[in-house]
């Protein structure tokens, strides 16, 4: 299976935010309010995730949970792909 | 199976008015009254060879008045060739050789002047509409002189409206193009003097990206859109190339027949239009976001208002169709898209030729809008031609819609998809 490692989640987490002229903290706890990553964002994140890989992500698998903080998102969409 | 094609019924009608208008078909200069005369089964439900058979079939009907399905191998599949040998029609394949029949399953009396359409199945399998030479033929009044060009499919609702222009008014001549001409039809309309050419907005948009210096050599008068949404952006390219033209867009369907016709250069129409009642017109209103339109030129058995399918929106005093109601609403995490207004705001990109926006399945807000494009050809002999990537065309998105209307993947094609309906399904 064609998997992406957190840290090219990441790169494409930046480049998410680079289209906007945003940047993204190298700090893992950095919160995504502050770095003005929405779930529009995230959306787009995961749809980038799927042409990466070229399979798709099962979002329904995992339940609802907090998503705050940058190391939030990369561990929700490295835990997707195992789904 | 060959049917002679010597001995045919005394005509049930007048000669058609236009009888003596020139045809050109394959290169060919013909007129409808140097056309084969073959014999039709009555009810016949004619798949024609090639455009010269189906113009064939369809002077037959007119001269003879024989109930008449007429269609292509290519749309009629073979569940739909059961439903129609089911429904008493004579199956038909019409060429070169003649008439080559298949007798029906239950075989019953023609309804004499009965002409029935496929609609192109945009929404399912393709339904049969039961409409009149007369139900069909919208153009009434003296028309000038014009040459027009078919590129349409046989026996659908556009084709019919040409092919009945021509038949029923001195002075409209046709050029048709077969499908394996689409592609080059500006040197064939060039070559026949064609002034009038009616297509959807994705012929003509592929037409523009292929070749619009081939393009600008047709000494076009009179353009028309239909078939598809039309958006500002086609009607303004096709002005640059033809500032002189009239250009009008139509709404038109098997159902409803010639609903609205527009010429003020502009997409959509005028928001007063609607809900306005005039006799012999139809009326026009909105429910729920759908197009409801009641005509006196709906197919047989439809009547009352009708709900298109079709979604509008009011934007600055234009109603504008932006697509079928089915797939034009996008729901991004409960804000309501349309695709056709994201589809329009892209296509007003000067280097994008085409356009396709969709909503794609996304984590947290359910739907997300996604699009494709087609780029327009550049320059080669410019160095900075700028050919803009998927950050610039969201960028363009994002200073024109609201954040969750903005296409956030687009992809970029090589060439534009279109079907035999010259429809992109967009």
């Amino acid at each position: 299976m064609n998997e992406l490692s957190r840290a090219q989640i990441r790169d494409l987490m930046a480049q998410v935010l680079k289209n906007q002229d945003k940047e993204l903290p190298a700090d893992d706890a950095a919160q995504l309010r502050e770095i003005g990553f929405r779930s529009l964002d995230f959306s787009e994140l995961a749809l980038r995730v799927e042409d990466e890989t070229g399979e798709e992500l099962n979002f329904d698998a995992p339940g609802l949970r907090r998503i705050a903080t940058v190391g939030d998102v990369l561990d929700f969409l490295v835990e997707l792909q195992h789904q | 199976m060959t049917v002679a094609t010597s001995r045919h019924p005394a005509p049930a009608h007048p000669e058609p008015a236009g009888v003596d208008n020139r045809l050109v078909v394959g290169g060919a200069a013909l007129t409808w009254r140097s056309l084969p005369t073959p014999t039709l089964p009555d009810p016949a439900a004619v798949l024609a060879h090639s455009a010269v058979h189906a113009l064939t079939a369809a002077r037959q009907h007119a001269v003879h008045g024989t109930e008449l399905l007429l269609s292509t191998a290519s749309r009629v599949d073979a569940v739909m060739r059961n439903e129609l040998l089911e429904a008493g029609f004579t199956v038909s394949v019409l060429d070169d050789d003649g008439v080559h029949p298949s007798a029906p399953a239950r075989p019953r009396a023609a309804e004499p002047g009965r002409l029935w359409l496929l609609t192109s199945g945009s929404t399912g399998r393709p339904k049969r509409v039961g409409h009149t030479l007369d139900t069909l033929t919208t153009v009434r009044a003296d028309q000038p002189d014009r040459t027009w060009l078919c590129p349409y499919a046989p026996g659908t609702y556009a084709w019919w409206q040409v092919v009945t222009l021509s038949l029923t008014q001195p002075g409209q001549h046709l050029v048709v193009v077969e499908p394996d001409e689409l592609d080059d039809w500006p040197s064939v309309a060039a070559a026949h003097g064609v002034d009038a050419a009616s297509g959807t907005p994705t012929f003509w948009r592929r037409t523009l990206y292929r070749d619009a210096d081939a393009l600008a050599r047709v000494p076009l008068r009179q353009i028309t859109l239909g078939g598809e949404p039309v958006d500002q952006a086609i009607l303004d390219q096709l002005r640059e190339v033809f500032p002189a033209a009239r250009i009008s867009w139509i709404y038109a369907s098997s159902e409803v027949g010639a609903s609205i016709v527009v010429h003020d250069g502009r997409a959509g129409f005028p928001a007063d239009w609607l809900d306005r009642e005039t006799p012999g017109r139809p009326t026009l209103s909105v429910r729920d976001d759908e197009l409801v339109v009641t005509s006196p030129y709906h197919g047989a058995g439809l009547a009352g208002p009708i709900r298109t399918g079709d979604r509008v929106q009011v934007l600055d005093g234009r109603v504008l169709i932006t697509g079928r109601l089915d797939s034009d609403e996008i729901n991004v995490g409960g804000s309501k898209v349309s695709a056709g207004v994201v589809r329009g705001v892209l296509a007003g990109h000067p280097a994008v030729a085409w356009a396709r926006v969709t909503g794609r399945r996304a984590p947290v807000l359910g739907r997300m809008v996604v699009a494709e494009v087609v780029l327009a050809p550049t320059d080669p002999a410019s160095v900075d031609s700028g050919v803009p990537d998927e950050a610039a065309l969201v960028r363009w998105c994002a200073d024109r819609l609201p954040e969750h209307a903005v296409p956030r993947r687009i992809r970029v094609l090589t060439d534009i998809p279109v079907k035999e309906t010259l429809k992109s399904d967009v």
